[in-house]
């Protein structure tokens, strides 16, 4: 594989396909903060049975593999009818909704910490939600890549499309470094950013202490 | 003497002359002028659908209006292959055409309702089908299932095949075999999708009846693009008939299907519509042989070609699981379909599964433990090489989404070796076991680095100190890797997943199988939970939980 052929259809192509990933994973988090903070606070304001039922719930979304799930969503929820309406998700939407166990899972994770710290006092320390949330992005964002499963055009789509049209191993391998690089920057800086954070407000809550 | 002589040689002529004359009412012209003239004589009280056909002066037709070169409708005119052989049947009959508009799933309810009298509509000749309604023979096309992808991409033969997917429809008749040949599948509901699936590159390859294809090759955009790489799956065309009270309809058009072969009918209709004709040639010279030119041609295995036989055999408790399905219906009203159990082939495809499944998950646990002890102890060395390649090779890892990784595992194993079943699987093991042992290991060298700093331990008993520190990390990523399993499917891997979705793809029960999958996998990756609780109480030096 030419150079040239990688920076002219291959790296554009790869990166329009990650703004896809991206995509998934902003409307993923989104969807599990919605459904996952309900959960976090039953957990912590809840009685008995609230705390009961929602560790029940948190733990079968923690289970529930985003492969399966998604493959699931797929072929039966778009066979479903609903009070006479025709559930119809794209596959974009099919993938996102497959990540929300998981990111729900997450944010009543972190969402009960953050509310412990807060009900001490530790307002600092309650924002550590931030870059838990940051880290479980992510995840996310890496978790995204299993859309090309189902035919959706994210970034790891282009990558084994583009391996598939190559003869040799070592122009396949040029092509996943390109990939991996590319979906390593952003996520490595993001990390980072996250640790950043963390120290930041670690450092401004034992000053406060 | 003279008059018993001329007697003698006037019955030898005679006696010669007869086969003659009986060959020669055998040919399917003079047959078919035959029945059609004793049907017009029953008009006073027409039984067979003949006579209703020809008494009545109209021919209903079931045809398709969306199926391009052989059926659309353009500004109300049906115009393509089948559409033209109804007109020249008709015209033969001497009545007129009614067309009416079936699909695949109307067209057999439709002639069992008495609405059509006849169906051509690109249905293909099985033995299921043949319960239903009677075939007339010879059939009139012959297609197969032809794999489409990009003109770069070189695929000679089904061992290029495997693990690759393809897009395919649900339901179609070949993807069983398809599926035997490993290669992964993705499902779509209409066929009508797979060239712009294609064409937008969500597809690499698409498998569908090369006359489906036809159409899209003669656009030169796609042709430039895409090109046939193989075939299989032959399925003869049949025209279908009321399997009651239209014999004398459906040996018409057998007689008529015969002549039309013989005589290049059908290949001249082709030809005018740009279709395959390779077919149709063949079996021009076959209805031109003096064994097949007769009136009896039609019944004659030399002839004709066999039905296609799709039907699987069933498991020994077929019957049972039908109850148990009817009994859950009836009492609990859920319907639930259950295919995995009710056929030889989807039986072993789900029990293989579901062993693979477990196999899988039981050595992706082994490497995530094994790797995440070996890149603890490599990168928390103090041999400054080994602890920057281990770092290296962590940062790579951790940068690369698990679907890619094992991707790039299966890139490297069918570089090395021909594909099974155990080589995808251990690929997949490797590639779940890397990313997750690496990010487990990550843990264990900062709790090396965290006891080295607070001194005192060294050697081997520092090291089994930072696993008990690590280990809620350790199990951590255990549980992910068990979570990442089903992963494995993308790259062939016949685990469950993988498995029930080939079972899907030619058996109904879509929603049944995916529910089982979902509950088989939360169920198992629970259990591992459940068990790591026990691991991490063993690597922290805690007494197990009674």
């Amino acid at each position: 594989m030419k150079l040239s052929d990688i920076w002219a259809e291959y790296v554009p192509a790869l990166l329009t396909g990650m703004v896809t990933n991206f995509e998934i994973s902003i409307i993923a988090l989104l969807l599990g903060l919605v459904v996952g903070a309900p959960f976090a606070a039953m957990r912590f304001y809840g009685g008995r049975l609230a705390i009961a039922v929602s560790a029940v719930v948190i733990s079968l979304m923690r289970a529930a593999p985003t492969f399966v799930v998604m493959f699931f969503l797929f072929n039966v929820l778009r066979d479903v009818t609903v009070f006479g309406v025709k559930l119809q998700m794209s596959g974009m939407m099919t993938v996102a909704v497959s990540l929300v166990p998981y990111a729900a899972a997450y944010t009543a994770d972190a969402g009960v910490e953050a509310l412990r710290q807060w009900d001490r006092g530790s307002h600092l320390g309650a924002l550590l939600f931030l870059p838990n949330i940051t880290r479980a992005f992510f995840v996310i964002v890496m978790a995204s890549g299993a859309a090309a499963a189902i035919g959706v055009p994210e970034g790891i789509s282009v990558m084994v499309r583009e391996a598939a049209l190559l003869p040799t191993l070592g122009d396949r391998l040029m092509v996943f470094a390109v990939g991996i690089v590319l979906f390593g920057v952003p996520l490595q800086l993001g990390l980072a950013l996250m640790r950043w954070l963390q120290r930041e407000l670690g450092r401004r809550i034992v000053r406060l202490a | 003497m003279r008059l018993r002589v001329l007697a003698r040689l006037l019955l030898a002529v005679a006696a010669l002359l007869a086969p003659l004359a009986a060959a020669r009412a055998e040919t399917p012209d003079e047959a078919l002028e035959a029945l059609l003239t004793e049907a017009r004589q029953q008009c006073a009280q027409p039984s067979d659908r003949l006579e209703k056909i020809l008494c009545g002066k109209r021919l209903r037709v079931g045809v398709r209006d969306y199926y391009p070169l052989f059926g659309v409708r353009e500004g109300g005119i049906h115009v393509g292959f089948e559409p033209d052989i109804a007109r020249a049947l008709a015209e033969r009959f001497g009545v007129e055409t009614d067309f009416v508009r079936v699909n695949a799933a109307t067209r057999i309810p439709l002639l069992g309702e008495d609405r059509i009298d006849l169906i051509l509509a690109t249905m293909g000749h099985t033995t299921q089908r043949d319960g239903q309604l009677r075939f007339i023979r010879p059939h009139y096309y012959q297609s197969e299932t032809v794999v489409v992808g990009p003109k770069a991409l070189r695929i000679g033969d089904w061992n290029d095949l495997a693990t690759r997917t393809i897009c395919v429809t649900v339901g179609n008749v070949s993807n069983a075999q398809m599926v035997s040949h490993n290669t992964r599948l993705m499902l779509f509901d209409e066929a009508g999708v797979l060239p712009d699936r294609l064409k937008d590159e969500t597809c690499t390859l698409a498998a569908q009846d090369d006359s489906f294809f036809a159409f899209y090759f003669t656009d030169r955009a796609f042709a430039e693009r895409f090109e046939p790489k193989f075939g299989f799956a032959q399925v003869p065309w049949g025209m279908g008939v009321t399997k009651t009270g239209s014999d004398k309809l459906a040996r018409a058009l057998d007689l008529l299907s015969q002549i039309y072969h013989r005589d290049g009918t059908f290949l001249q209709i082709a030809l005018k519509h740009r279709i395959r004709t390779v077919f149709l040639e063949d079996q021009q010279r076959i209805w031109q042989r003096p064994d097949c030119n007769t009136a009896d041609g039609s019944g004659n295995d030399a002839c004709v070609l066999p039905a296609l036989n799709l039907e699987l055999k069933p498991t020994p408790f077929a019957a049972s699981v039908t109850a148990f399905e009817d009994w859950v219906e009836k009492r609990l009203g859920i319907d639930i379909t259950l295919p995995m159990l009710k056929t030889q082939s989807a039986y072993s495809l789900f029990l293989n599964g579901v062993a693979n499944s477990l196999i899988l998950i039981a050595g992706a646990l082994v490497a995530t433990f094994a790797f995440s002890i070996l890149f603890g102890f490599s990168l928390g060395s103090d041999f400054k090489p080994l602890r920057r390649l281990a770092w290296l090779v962590t940062m790579t890892l951790q940068s690369s989404p698990i679907v890619l990784t094992l991707v790039i595992a299966a890139a490297f194993a069918h570089a090395l070796l021909p594909y099974s079943a155990a080589v995808a699987l251990g690929a997949s093991i490797l590639a779940l076991g890397l990313t997750n042992g690496s990010n487990a290991g990550q843990a264990v060298s900062e709790a090396v680095i965290s006891l080295h700093h607070e001194g005192g331990e060294k050697g081997m008993t520092l090291f089994v100190h930072a696993l008990r520190r690590s280990a809620t990390s350790i199990v951590a990523f255990l549980i992910n890797a068990a979570k990442g399993t089903p992963a494995a499917s993308f790259i062939g891997a016949p685990e469950l997943l993988g498995a029930l979705t080939d079972v899907s793809s030619f058996s109904s029960g879509r929603a049944t199988i995916y529910c089982i999958v979902l509950i088989f996998y939360t169920v198992v990756v629970m259990i591992v939970v459940w068990a790591c609780g026990w691991l991490r109480a063993w690597l922290e030096g805690r007494q197990v939980p009674a």
